[in-house]
């Protein structure tokens, strides 16, 4: 390690990230708005045949959103913030520098060889992990790159410590490599059966009831472990370095970060309550939640208490609006995951679309919102340009916060109906609706909602415009902001 | 024993002795401070001060810093 | 005492990794033993079905139909009764679905005939007027994929032994004279009973279309 008076940090990886956080973005939240049109006006199943339909598009909007914009969105801040926390350059190691952008091309392929298969119905089936054993295959090298640059970077950090937002993105790293290998664990049929047909065909090395718990203990622990652990690591980095003010508690912080790793893995039972997994798994599911809400409360308050005394930043940046209404939605949902976690509002809420409302309050409100936060922050620094347009971002807010309003409240509302008429009976005891009057009940809800996202998407259009513009006609700068990104 | 007492053992032993960990951690972090061995909210600058010539909050002693401290 | 954790990252992953593997360690690895046991008379799926299990899982049904009943009173009434582990046995992978924006499917084969199925994926308003549901016709045009479903069921017979009879092997030529003796016969009695003339007049010619593989599972799902 050479001192040298021009030795920067090296962002090359990062804006690779950035671009493919727009494109997903784009095409997953797109794919959202037809699918969720598609259930207020069924004849949009028809625009591209087989291919167009609800069922086929379905999985792809969540893979492409997980796996596309998510993913990439925690790889921008990774490769951002984490040479920054460390203070190490990737430039001081070109080893692992390369090892990243190799990591980065192994994404592209995966992730484009993953949409062509879902729209040829190729697909395990089982929830946010239907990639076949070729691509799972794919992914875990793909992580194993991920966790040698991360070790290496740290291997050579100049801080003793590590900063708590290393912490998140170690525990995403090892949590997603533990529970991805279990639930996809599959046999190729090709190999055993002589080579008889489909030769990326396999069959789930679980069947029935075991299958369904390693599912949603992967299912519920990749909400954990993609859509929480890591964004908090972003807003650990992110609205400190924003706002200028140090974390409130970093003990706090500490103390959050080992209740969130052991209370987490317990509560996936939620997703089976009065299924025909043993009972106590499903109490100690239910239990768990509930435990829940403290370590996630705790990392969510010690967010909002670093804005103290600094309130007034809120009125002028609308970076830190996104992170403190993004903190704000993850204390909505993780209030709203526990409740709908206790059994006898399961009952009702279970496969109602008060589920998909409680997800999209969580990963459009906190995960979108926080990930925009950090591009935008980042490109300023990446760029060294000033972010495009103020106002741009302020509309974007405002319209993007509508529509996740008018999302979940339309999903609360129509999750509750439909549970409530499932259930219904009359005075002699019968059931008072047929299925498909609990359908059409829904069609004012369904509608609110894709009005919702499309909102949403065009805030997503407005957002990749101002990106553009900032990467490509932003004022450039002379020196790097220090904390508040420059807008004009 | 059945499987499942033995889980249910395994599971209480364990829970208790992650949660006298997890306390024992709020112990630790509390009293060094108070003791004034430690200051675990210097660390939160690691995020503010994080130019490459930022002095880190502290220096990992394996680097051979041949920079010249400031 | 705990500085260790907060200045080494190998003993830190470490503990984090104790951490969070201690729920599956204790929760879901000991029972696995258990609940995979087959209710009595349970029997594995035939090749046809499992060629449907193929079409379900291709497009997707799982996206709005679930397939577990749970022990409510408005459940049972609904759809029949209440969904058993040992029911599940031999589905890899398992297809309770999440969300029902369609009914419950686990005991369809029950209360609905071939002929509704065929209908149903036709022109979904044909029989339910209020129906979203998106229509399937491309599944009457569609070859069924046997050979992968025959596939399937020799690796489930070879790996996890289950009990399918000797015409399950792991040859070209086995595959070919079970499609021939075993499968089309079943496909032929799917077809005839689905009232519909272009695809029983493709079963006689030897080729089975999506649907009637489909259909098949639907019919088994009780």
């Amino acid at each position: 390690m050479q001192s040298n008076a021009a030795l920067e940090y090296d962002y090359s990886v990062a804006k690779l990230y950035m671009w493919t956080t727009v494109i997903f973005g784009i095409v997953g939240m797109t794919i959202g708005v037809l699918i969720a049109s598609q259930l207020a006006f069924p004849e949009l199943n028809y625009l591209f045949g087989e291919y167009g339909t609800f069922s086929r598009l379905r999985p792809m909007h969540t893979n492409v959103v997980i796996y596309g914009f998510t993913v990439s969105g925690i790889m921008v801040s990774f490769y951002y913030s984490a040479q920054r926390v460390l203070k190490v350059s990737l430039a001081e190691l070109p080893l692992i520098n390369l090892l990243a952008k190799i990591g980065f091309f192994a994404y592209l392929i995966a992730a484009t060889f993953m949409v062509i298969s879902l729209a040829m119905g190729i697909t395990a089936s089982k929830e946010y992990a239907q990639m076949e054993w070729p691509l799972d295959i794919a992914i875990v090298i793909y992580w194993v790159i991920w966790g040698v640059v991360m070790f290496g970077l740290i291997g050579a950090r100049r801080e003793k410590s590590l900063y708590i937002s290393l912490w998140y993105y170690i525990a995403c790293f090892l949590g997603v490599a533990m529970l991805y290998l279990f639930n996809n664990m599959e046999v190729p049929t090709y190999f055993l059966s002589g080579g008889l047909g489909a030769w990326y065909h396999s069959v789930s090395m679980y069947a029935g009831t075991n299958d369904a718990l390693v599912q949603w203990w992967w299912g519920h622990n990749a909400v954990a472990f993609v859509f929480t652990v890591p964004i908090i690591a972003i807003i650990y980095y992110f609205l400190p370095k924003e706002s200028g003010q140090a974390v409130y508690s970093y003990k706090l912080s500490l103390l959050s970060f080992w209740g969130l790793m052991f209370v987490y893995l317990w509560a996936g039972g939620h997703h089976l309550l009065w299924s025909t997994v043993p009972d106590w798994m499903q109490t100690m599911g239910s239990v768990f939640s509930v435990v829940l809400i403290l370590p996630s409360w705790g990392s969510a308050i010690n967010m909002l208490l670093t804005m103290k005394g600094e309130w007034n930043q809120l009125t002028e940046n609308p970076l830190i609006k996104f992170m403190v209404l993004a903190s704000t939605f993850y204390m909505l949902s993780t209030l709203e995951g526990p409740i709908q976690a206790v059994k006898s509002v399961n009952a009702i809420a279970h496969f109602t679309d008060w589920i998909p409302g409680h997800v999209h309050d969580g990963v459009l409100g906190w995960v979108a919102f926080m990930i925009f936060a950090a591009v935008m922050h980042a490109s300023t620094r990446v760029f060294k340009r000033e972010i495009y347009s103020k106002s741009l971002l302020e509309a974007q807010f405002w319209i993007q916060t509508t529509g996740v309003v008018l999302y979940f409240t339309s999903m609360w509302i129509a999750g509750i109906t439909q549970g409530m008429m499932w259930r219904a009976v009359d005075e002699y005891g019968n059931l008072m609706y047929s299925f498909i009057d609990t359908v059409s009940v829904l069609h004012p809800y369904y509608t609110i909602r894709a009005i919702g996202g499309l909102l949403y998407l065009i805030g997503m259009l407005m957002f990749a415009y101002n990106f553009f513009m900032t990467a490509t006609a932003g004022r450039k700068l002379e020196q790097e902001p220090q904390f508040r990104s420059p807008m004009a | 024993m059945t499987l499942t007492e033995m889980q249910g053992y395994a599971f209480f032993f364990l829970t208790v002795l992650l949660v006298v960990i997890l306390y024992g951690y709020i112990l630790h972090l509390y009293r060094s401070e108070k003791k004034g061995e430690m200051d675990y909210e210097k660390y939160g600058k690691m995020a503010l001060d994080d130019e490459l010539h930022n002095r880190p909050v502290e220096l990992n002693p394996k680097v051979k810093n041949e920079e010249k401290e400031n | 005492m705990f500085h260790w954790l907060e200045k080494n990252p190998f003993l830190f992953a470490v503990g984090v990794f104790i951490v969070i593997a201690f729920a599956g360690l204790i929760e879901i690895l000991p029972s696995f033993t258990n609940a995979a046991r087959p209710i009595k008379g349970l029997k594995p799926y035939t090749v046809l079905q499992l060629a449907g299990k193929e079409v379900y899982k291709k497009d997707n049904c799982i996206a709005c139909h679930s397939q577990l009943i749970r022990p409510f009173k408005s459940e049972t009434d609904r759809y029949g009764k209440y969904s058993l582990s040992g029911e599940y046995a031999y589905d890899r992978p398992f297809l309770w679905g999440s969300k029902r924006t369609g009914p419950d499917l686990h005991r369809v084969g029950n209360y609905r005939t071939p002929d509704w199925h065929a209908n149903h994926m036709w022109n979904p308003k044909s029989v339910v007027p209020a129906s979203i549901m998106p229509a399937y016709k491309h599944q009457f045009k569609n070859i069924a994929d046997l050979e992968t479903a025959y596939a399937e069921a020799v690796t489930v017979k070879k790996v996890f032994h289950t009990p399918y009879g000797n015409d399950i092997q792991p040859s070209k030529a086995a595959f070919e004279k079970y499609y021939k003796t075993t499968a089309l016969p079943e496909a032929l009695k799917i077809a005839k009973a689905m009232k519909n003339k272009d695809v029983l007049a493709m079963v006689q010619q030897g080729k089975i279309p999506e649907i009637v593989a489909l259909i098949a599972y639907l019919e088994r799902l009780k």
